[in-house]
């Protein structure tokens, strides 16, 4: 009796634990840099100012009542080549991020957003850097004081179910639970693409969102 | 309707309209600023107020274009409208180009840049900073603004008449301070960075002091060229030390009327030597210029001057700024005509505070508060309140 009970919780859990899918695809992205040309009125950089980086997409799916533990170890948004580094950064809410400095002139990141308002002054290279706790989902704009051409996101969410695209705009959710729920694809501050999903165990869904003709926007 | 333009302040999408898409290999935007501003003083207003009003308002519209021509060429252009480029000095109105360059950067660093046009002067620290939203006051240190009896108009008959304008209060309309401002006059530069070093030279067509309409190459012409340059080290990235110098004619109009016979305008020249040095970490930003400034004045002499100034500016919230400049001006002597010396200024102590908040990313709000004291008959307001909203779009 007792053996049989232990072989059925055994299968219990490794059916919970292959109670997952996958969700993948790709997100048409504009390729679109996400700040303007550097304009220096009457300063000059130290070095060489790195390319924009481009528009990517974040995909996350909503699933309600589940939320995780936040990781312990913190995320990076790092300056580097007068840029931020990543352009687009999605973390879960309670997350750690840390904004370390790698060019050889101060930086002064800060956002007005409502998700997180706050300036951490000008710090620069090698030195600790300035760390925050991202509580309140939603975007947060970045912004250099300085370099007014740096242009980053972060994307604070309530789920752990997310992805950032590649350049090409391929993305992958794996362990997703098993039932439909709304996968989301946002783009920038005006344009999130919604879409109703169904996972199913041990399969893999594929979710393309072709751009806005094919989509419902926010 | 109030309500609403006040949201549309606030979440106006900051800053600037892309006139082509990003990407392309031409980059064109348009940014302006709007800035009200109101001064209020208990006597003849100070400095560059050229309103003879106690209580003066002073709403500017500006517009910048900038076009990006791949990487290695750039061009600006700064547009004002405007009760003058010195508040009140066209008090019913008036639309100017202030800036205006074409710069080539050869390299894909910035180790070289040549640019043309009518720009900001190189000079000192100040002037990287002077427009409102970098600005943490409202007005500009004493050296860039407090008249003195200097005039680039007419030379004097001699020391008597020229110390006797000490006397009077101050004559904008022809007398200068050291330094005009920004200085936005025409000319070229050759500017740029090499590790901890910048470099900067440019030639222009009016001196440091002369006034805003002198800095229009066609009305005063290229025939007496001011020559100015800056050196600057960076020991790391909280320090910026630098070391200015400049040297042109600062009288303007041919032939200058009251000159010494035989003698022309560019045989009196202005001299400035400044050392600068600006320091800054986490939200601490601290200033320093001192300038010393040679006038060579027609049947008179040398009149030597000394200006410093010591800024703070720290950022007490994300939103929220405080700070406080000190500024001082001493004046040495010139023979008096009788025998003897006298000063040929009143020197004078003027401090700044200020408080300000931004907003949003394109709102700004500041409050200024100056007093000044000054060994003169002919003193000027004491005491300064100034307001000024900045919107930037």
């Amino acid at each position: 009796m007792t053996r049989f009970f232990i072989l059925a919780l055994l299968l219990a859990v490794t059916s919970g634990a292959c109670a997952q899918g996958v969700v993948e695809g790709t997100v048409t992205l504009t390729g679109r840099p996400m700040g303007p040309a550097p304009t220096s009125h009457y300063g000059l950089n130290a070095g060489r100012v790195a390319e924009s980086p481009k528009q990517l997409a974040v995909v996350y799916l909503e699933v309600p009542g589940v939320k995780k533990t936040p990781p312990a170890k913190p995320v990076v948004m790092m300056q580097s080549g007068y840029q931020f580094a990543p352009g687009v950064l999605a973390v879960q809410t309670g997350t750690q991020v840390i904004f370390p400095n790698d060019d050889s002139d101060y930086h002064n990141v800060f956002s007005y957003s409502k998700a997180k308002r706050f300036d951490l002054g000008r710090f620069r290279k090698n030195e600790t850097p300035p760390a925050l706790i991202l509580d309140k989902a939603g975007e947060v704009r970045l912004y250099c004081e300085i370099h007014q051409h740096m242009r980053g996101v972060i994307l604070v969410l309530d789920t752990p179910h997310f992805a950032t695209t590649d350049a090409e705009g391929r993305y992958r959710l794996a362990g997703v639970p098993a039932g439909t729920f709304q996968l989301n694809a946002w783009l920038s501050e005006k344009t999130t693409i919604m879409q109703e999903v169904t996972v199913t165990v041990g399969k893999t869904l594929r979710v393309d969102f072709s751009g806005l003709r094919t989509a419902s926007s926010r | 309707m109030k309500r609403c333009f006040a949201l549309l302040l606030l979440a106006a999408p900051a800053l600037a309209v892309e006139l082509l898409p990003r990407g392309w290999p031409v980059h064109a935007s348009l940014s302006g600023r709007v800035d009200l501003e109101s001064y209020l003083s208990d006597g003849a207003p100070p400095a560059l107020l050229f309103s003879d009003d106690e209580l003066f308002f002073n709403p500017r519209a500006s517009l910048f274009a900038d076009v990006h021509l791949g990487s290695h060429w750039y061009a600006f252009a700064q547009a004002r409208f405007d009760r003058g480029f010195d508040p009140g000095l066209n008090a019913g109105g008036k639309g100017r180009l202030d800036e205006y360059l074409l710069r080539w950067t050869p390299f894909d660093t910035p180790v070289i840049n040549v640019q043309a046009g009518k720009f900001a002067t190189v000079f000192g620290n100040w002037v990287q900073r002077h427009l409102a939203w970098d600005n943490p006051f409202i007005t500009a240190p004493l050296a860039y603004e407090n008249v003195l009896i200097m005039t680039d108009r007419t030379a004097p008959a001699g020391a008597g008449g020229f110390l006797a304008r000490r006397g009077r209060t101050d004559t904008k309309g022809t007398w200068l301070p050291v330094i005009w401002g920004p200085s936005y006059a025409t000319g070229a530069s050759i500017f740029g960075r090499v590790e901890r070093f910048d470099y900067a030279f440019e030639v222009k067509n009016a001196g440091l002091s002369s006034r805003p309409s002198a800095w229009r190459a066609d009305e005063v012409g290229f025939s007496a060229p001011t020559y100015s340059g800056r050196l600057g080290f960076r020991p790391d990235a909280a320090w910026n030390l630098g070391i200015s110098g400049s040297t042109g004619a600062y009288m303007i109009g041919e032939p200058t009327p009251g000159l010494p016979a035989g003698s022309e305008r560019d045989d009196y020249q202005q001299s400035t030597l400044g050392f600068d040095a600006s320091y800054a970490h986490g939200h601490l930003q601290l200033w320093s210029e001192v300038i010393l400034s040679r006038f060579e004045v027609p049947n008179v002499g040398n009149a030597d001057s000394l200006s410093y100034f010591i800024e703070a500016k720290y950022k007490i919230t994300e939103s929220l700024f405080a700070a406080l400049r000190w500024n001082q001006q001493f004046f040495d002597t010139v023979p008096d005509g009788a025998g003897g010396n006298a000063t040929w200024e009143s020197r004078i102590l003027r401090i700044d505070a200020a408080v300000g908040y931004r907003l949003s990313r394109s709102l700004q709000l500041k409050l200024q508060y100056s007093y000044a004291h000054e060994n003169s008959p002919a003193e000027n307001a004491g005491h300064l309140l100034a307001t000024q909203m900045t919107w930037r779009f």
